[in-house]
Formats: structure tokens, sequence, C-alpha cells
């Protein structure tokens, strides 16, 4: 069994780490910040840069789309989750590296959930912020010219 | 001036899944072997002690010391990932060498099992483990990166695994002393694309220890001097990170310990390194500068790092096959080299060992390069 996507906003506790999701027009975004000084992007809104320690870091949202630095199928069993599961860095465009799920849902048939596929994801491919899963991690589909089965 | 440190003595206990074995006793066995090998009158004469374990309970060290006579001296524990056992080495060479203690224990202790079923479970506090990134993932991750930049294969990845299953059987301490072939290796079940399990370091149990001491005489049969240790953290790993994670720790961190030592990558007779999955002694060996950026699946096929190439690394089997009993594996691999550069290390004996190197580097990937790295140069000049 692979995640589950869902555009139902998670409630993710306040001291909840993974990174923020909005859902803006139907379209699903990252939450973060930009320094004014330096532009340096980040998924989160610190005080003062890490960069350059400069204090104006400015609410913004990245994405939805990225491109993967990296990937795998994680498939051993980790507490109150089913393997396997796909995960992916995805550099947002012009915004942060984040960590993500991978989901397939091209492939769910039925659209039930179920028999959805585990996609190897390749470095340098495209994909774009797609929803939940749910366990309200933040996750991805491939963009349609990037799916492994595309011709 | 500061002192020139040596490792005085070491110690450790057997590798692998000992749940009938409590921390005090798998301490006991590698500190008093340590006691003994340094040639210390006794327990008494330790001034210090720096204890390195991730899982560990609260006053873990002080619990297990306490028997053996290991009292009223400062105790200081550090947790710093995989790199806990080589922080404490190198926190304690840094207290000989500055003239405030004279006799230190360095002493590393994980009992996994009575921690963890099955693999380390994620820290739910970071935004990776959050999200059900086990350990792992992030190794599966820097193998995909490097089949598709440089065309790794998976036939080398699973080399490393061969290769350092082969070195074990040298070793009576290790957890996994048999050898595998590469069509094993790889058909073993998949734990993290692309990597498979005999491409995965198991949980152990297990204490290490080191005395370090201010170096007793050029021409003192015991002593290996300790050249340089260098430790640092990780620099943000993010968005402009090129790299794999973790490359630029080990990168950053050896080169400040050959500059301290005053040698080169080639100068180098052997190496223990942080292998806890195949793909990591590939990133390691390019980044300590054994070959070029994206050579090091060529170098593990080339034989240059296995016991009778040029420049073996992890004759001990590594963190693989010895085994990865975090807190203690710093000293296990310190222990390892001493062995080695002392020709003490039986079946396992490289050849004309003199100077030797011990790396290890951990932590998850939450936006930085690695929590920590200990590089550590020993040997005589
Ligand atoms: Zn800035």
């Amino acid at each position: 069994m692979s995640d589950r996507l869902t555009l139902e906003p998670p409630e993710l506790g306040p001291a909840d780490p993974r990174p923020r999701l909005t859902l803006v027009d139907g379209v699903v975004l990252a939450s973060g910040s930009r320094c004014a000084a330096c532009g340096h992007a980040i998924a989160v809104v610190p005080p003062r840069c890490p960069v350059c320690g400069g204090d104006t870091m400015e609410g913004t949202s990245f994405g939805p789309g990225a491109t993967v630095f990296t990937a795998t199928i994680l498939r051993i069993p980790v507490p109150g989750r089913e393997p396997p599961y796909g995960l992916a860095y995805i550099d947002l465009d012009d915004g942060p590296r984040i960590l993500v799920h991978v989901i397939d849902s091209a492939s769910d048939d039925d659209g039930d959930g179920d028999g959805v596929a585990v996609l190897p994801l390749r470095p340098g491919g495209r994909v774009h912020l797609a929803g939940w899963t749910e366990h309200g991690d933040p996750a991805v589909r491939p963009s349609p010219a990037d799916r492994e089965d595309a011709p | 001036m500061t002192t020139e440190t040596a490792v005085w003595g070491v110690g450790t206990s057997l590798f692998g899944k000992q749940p009938q074995l409590s921390a005090p006793e798998l301490t006991w066995v590698a500190v008093l072997e340590a006691i003994d090998d340094a040639g210390l009158a006794g327990a008494s004469a330790i001034d210090a002690v720096y204890a390195g374990t991730v899982f560990g309970d609260p006053g873990v060290a002080q619990r297990a010391l306490q028997s053996i006579g290991v009292t009223s001296v400062p105790i200081i524990t550090i947790e710093n990932a995989c790199a806990s056992g080589t922080t404490a080495f190198h926190e304690a060479r840094l207290a000989v060498e500055s003239g405030r203690y004279e006799r230190v224990l360095a002493l590393g202790i994980e009992t996994m099992t009575a921690v963890f079923d099955g693999a380390i479970a994620p820290i739910r506090s970071d935004a990776e483990g959050a999200q059900g990134f086990a350990m792992p993932s992030i190794y599966g991750m820097s193998a995909t990166r490097y089949v598709h930049e440089f065309g790794v294969t998976s036939e080398q990845m699973a080399l490393v695994s061969v290769k350092n299953h082969r070195h074990a059987v040298g070793n009576p301490r290790a957890q996994h002393s048999r050898t595998v072939t590469v069509e094993q290796v790889l058909a073993s079940r998949m734990i993290a694309d692309p990597l498979t399990l005999y491409q995965c370091c198991s949980i152990a149990d297990a204490a290490a220890a080191a005395i370090i001491g201010p170096r007793r005489s050029p021409s003192h049969p015991r002593d290996v001097p300790i050249r340089s240790s260098a430790l640092r953290s990780g620099k943000l790993w993010d968005q402009r990170s090129s790299k794999v994670w973790g490359w630029d720790i080990v990168a950053e961190t050896a080169a400040l310990a050959y500059e301290q030592a005053g040698i080169g990558p080639s100068d180098v007779d052997v190496f223990e390194v942080h292998d806890a999955f195949t793909i990591g002694e590939i990133v390691t060996t390019e980044a300590l500068g054994l070959c070029e950026l994206g050579g090091g699946g060529r170098l593990v096929e080339s034989g240059h790092t296995s016991i009778g190439g040029p420049q073996p690394v992890n004759p001990s089997g590594g963190l693989l096959s010895r085994g990865h009993p975090l807190g203690a594996t710093g000293l296990a691999q310190i222990a390892e080299i001493v062995w080695q550069l002392r020709g003490e290390a039986g079946a396992r004996q490289v050849d004309d060992a003199r100077v030797g190197v011990v790396e290890t580097m951990g932590g998850g990937a939450a936006g930085v390069d690695g929590n920590g790295c200990v590089v550590a140069v020993l040997g005589r000049s």
C-alpha cells in the first residue's frame, strides 16, 4: 500500500515540523519565506536569514512546480505507516528544497486510493505539489511528461 | 606548547545483537580491556571520561562505570549521531592536548536491541522524521542520485558489501562474519530503492573504549600517536547543494584533519570509514580524497580499497559487517586502526600500515549536511 492523496488540508499541531502547504484557488503551494537582502528561500519563516543574517524574511509561497533532486521508495515498516511509499527531495521552482511524498494517483484506476503504484522518480524530473497524504505529509505527483511509463 | 597525544590502549566488546547483555556488562569488557592494553594500574588512574551514546538512557555512562571503579572523576556524555563515539575521542584528545587531563577514557556505549525491534524509528520532531523518513531513505536517495549522475552501478554498490563482509571474516568480534556474493547482495530484499538488505547495516549492541594520554616516549611500543582530529557539523543542505547529503561535511572535515597532520589522502595506508549503507562508503571514499567526485564506484571495483589493495578501507568489516552500535562505532573504528598500526590485526592485518584514518559522520538530513563528522589521523610520522 502506498500513500493516498487528499486535498483536505490536515490539522497539523503547532509543533509539527513538516513543510506547510496551502490551497490557493485550487492550486497547492508551499509556505515559507524569502530573505529581502540575499534572496535565500526557505520553507519556514525564521527571524533572521540563515545565510546572510538579514532580519527581513518575507513570508511567501512557492510552487506548485518543482524539480526532483533525488528520490527513493522506502519499503521497511515505520511506526504508524504502511510501506512502501515514495519519497523525494524536490527543489521548488525558485524556492527551497523540501522532502515530500510521491503519489502517482494516475495509476489509481477507480480513484479509491487503492492500487496506487509507487513510482520511481528520476533526478531532474518535473513534479508538482498535489496535496497531502492521509498522514498530512506534503505530496507531489509527477508531471505528465515525466511519468516512468510516458512514451 | 601543546602536548603530543597518543592512544595508550583500546578495547571492545563483541558486536551484534546481544540483548542478554546490559550496557554495564558490555562496557566492563571494553573498558577493562582498554585499561589493561594501556598498561594502567587500574580504573583509578583515569582522570576523566568522555562517553558517546545516541539512544543510551540518561546516566548510562556513570551507571556502567561505577561497578568497575571509575567514579568521582568528571564524566561527560555526548550525543552526536553516528559520530558520538569519535566526538568523545576528539574531545578526549583535546583535553589531553591542552593539559586539562592526563589519562582520559573515551567510551562508546549502545544497546540498540533494548530500544528498537527493527530499524531505527524516525525522530518525529524533525521535518523529515515526521514524514516517516527512516534512515535508509537518505542513503537510498544518495544512491539514486549517484546512479543518475555518475552511472554508479548496482554491482559496484554491492561490491562494497561483498568486500566488507569478506574483511569481517578475519574479525572474530564482528557481527556478520561470512562472505556474500554480488548476486546474493542484489537478490536480498529491497529496503530503500536501489539499496537492498545486505547493503544496509543492522542494529547492534556493543561498547568500545580508548585510553588517551600524552605520548609516553617516541619508542613506546604500545602508544599510537594521534596526528590530528577534526570535528564539524554540517552546513545548510538545501537547494544550493549539488552534492548528495554528507559529501561536503566529510570533505571539509577531512581537509582540516589532513592539514593538521601534514599529510594528504595518498599518505594513508588504511581507513575505517562510515559505511552504514554501501553508497555511504562510495561517497565517503570520494570525499576523503581517495578518488575524484563520482569515482567511488570504480574505486571499489578496482580492488584499491580491499585488503591487499593499495589503500584498504574498513578492514574490520566496517559498519556493514563488524556492526554499527551507533555511539560505540567511533571507538570501534579507533580500536581497529590502533590494532592495524601496531600490527595486531591478525587475519585482517594490512601490510606495513603506518598511517590510519578514522571517519564517522551521522544525523538525518533535516536541512543540514549531517549533524556531525569526525576525521582523525593516527600513526607515526
Ligand atoms: Zn539572506
